[in-house]
């Protein structure tokens, strides 16, 4: 009877254990599918466990096991995405060991929640890195010296900026509108004082960090694997934050071509 | 030599934005690497046809496959070397460009720039679709064998 009682609860905190995992992997910006079946894996893979499902979507998780004959659900619901491959590459590579080896249930836990910790890079390094990548991206468009050099710049404002109103959790709507507003005000700025020649070169490589790429990539890959749900909620998410960042540089370059700025 | 410039280009500003997106750091070059041959197959496209709009999608096409070969090499989600090296394919300038024509009032181009910036994204997600669809069939194929 005890020994039934400590089973059920293994088999409650191996559930807790692979919607950690999939909690991570989603709030990193992984596919549906993945999350998926790296939930099914890790519940699949310890005895007694006969049926295991998971519903993912890219706001919530709802997964099932049943135990000896008894249903055990749990729901989480995941508020912000912040996209991390190294946190979905960590997590992968967990889900393999975890389900080939007998690791206990407490050291998965263990090691999950350390890789929820981990910072593959610190800010600086990320915000640095994401700007070298907009100022490059101006050559790519056939810009001159002068205008990697003002990329750079506005760049860098506009990934500090977006990063420290983050904290605020206004919707990324509001996010992507100021950091697209920032980066045509800045972009003017710069050609005002001359360090910068061709404004929509500067305005396109400072948005680029803004652009709703991985959405875009993730709903396509969500409907192709039969997800439709999380498809079409991170396909909304595609357009809308491409409708802020048009508005945001619509706003400013009105403005500014009618004098005022 | 213009051809050697968008490779550098493409490589440096791809090792940019996947330090930005926390990509593992024994995979940033290859991220790169995949990121820039799907540039550079936009680029060669771009001298034979006169249309962005299948330059992207046989870039797209290349990212994916590449992405999905070296997943499967590098025992690594697939995630990790698409998501960075589909970005600068992204249509950024076709929004802005799209944007500019409407704030000018001028609704034709508009209308032109607009309906090449979604085509764009949707020849970002064919090419994607196929390389993916490709490789979970090789999969199964496999493990039924």
């Amino acid at each position: 009877m005890d020994k039934d009682h400590n089973n059920r609860l293994e088999a409650k905190k191996l559930l807790l254990l692979s919607i950690l995992a999939g909690r991570i992997m989603l709030g990193s910006g992984a596919e549906t599918y993945r999350v998926e079946d790296t939930i099914e894996r890790i519940c699949k893979s310890r005895k007694d466990i006969k049926y295991a499902d998971a519903f993912v979507t890219p706001t919530g998780i709802f997964a099932s096991l049943e135990f000896k004959g008894e249903m055990l659900t749990y729901l989480v619901r995941v508020k912000s995405i912040r996209i991390d491959l190294n946190k979905i590459n960590l997590v992968n590579d967990f889900s393999r060991e975890f389900v080939n080896s007998q690791m206990s249930i407490d050291e998965g836990l263990r090691i999950l929640r350390s890789i929820n910790k981990t910072k593959n890079y610190n800010l600086l390094t990320k915000v640095l890195g994401g700007s070298l990548g907009c100022a490059f991206f101006s050559l790519l468009f056939g810009g001159s010296l002068l205008d990697f050099i003002s990329s750079y710049l506005v760049g860098l404002a506009v990934i500090l900026t977006v990063n420290s109103i983050d904290k605020y959790k206004m919707t990324f709507f509001i996010n992507n509108f100021i950091g697209a507003a920032l980066a045509s005000i800045l972009s003017i700025f710069t050609i005002k004082i001359g360090i910068g020649k061709n404004m929509d070169i500067i305005i396109i490589s400072s948005i680029m960090s803004l652009v709703p790429g991985v959405a875009i990539t993730n709903a396509i890959r969500d409907t192709m694997s039969g997800d439709f749900v999380s498809g079409l909620s991170r396909g909304m998410e595609a357009i809308f934050s491409a409708l802020a960042i048009a508005f945001g540089v619509g706003l400013v370059l009105n403005i500014y071509f009618k004098g005022l700025l | 030599m213009t051809i050697v410039k968008q490779l550098l280009f493409s490589f440096l500003s791809i090792i940019g934005f996947s330090i930005l997106y926390g990509t593992p750091r024994n995979s940033i070059l290859k991220t790169s690497l995949v990121g820039a041959m799907g540039w550079i197959s936009l680029y060669i496209s771009s001298l034979f046809f006169d249309s962005k709009i299948l330059g992207t999608f046989l870039a797209a096409v290349t990212v994916g496959i590449l992405g999905e070969l070296f997943a499967r090499y590098y025992k690594k989600p697939a995630t990790v070397f698409i998501i960075p090296g589909i970005f600068p394919l992204v249509p950024g300038a076709g929004m802005y460009y799209t944007m500019l024509a409407l704030i000018e009032k001028d609704f034709i181009s508009a209308a032109n720039k607009g309906t090449e910036t979604l085509f764009i994204a949707a020849a970002i997600s064919i090419g994607i679709i196929l390389s993916t669809t490709l490789s979970r069939s090789i999969k199964r194929v496999k493990s039924k064998n």
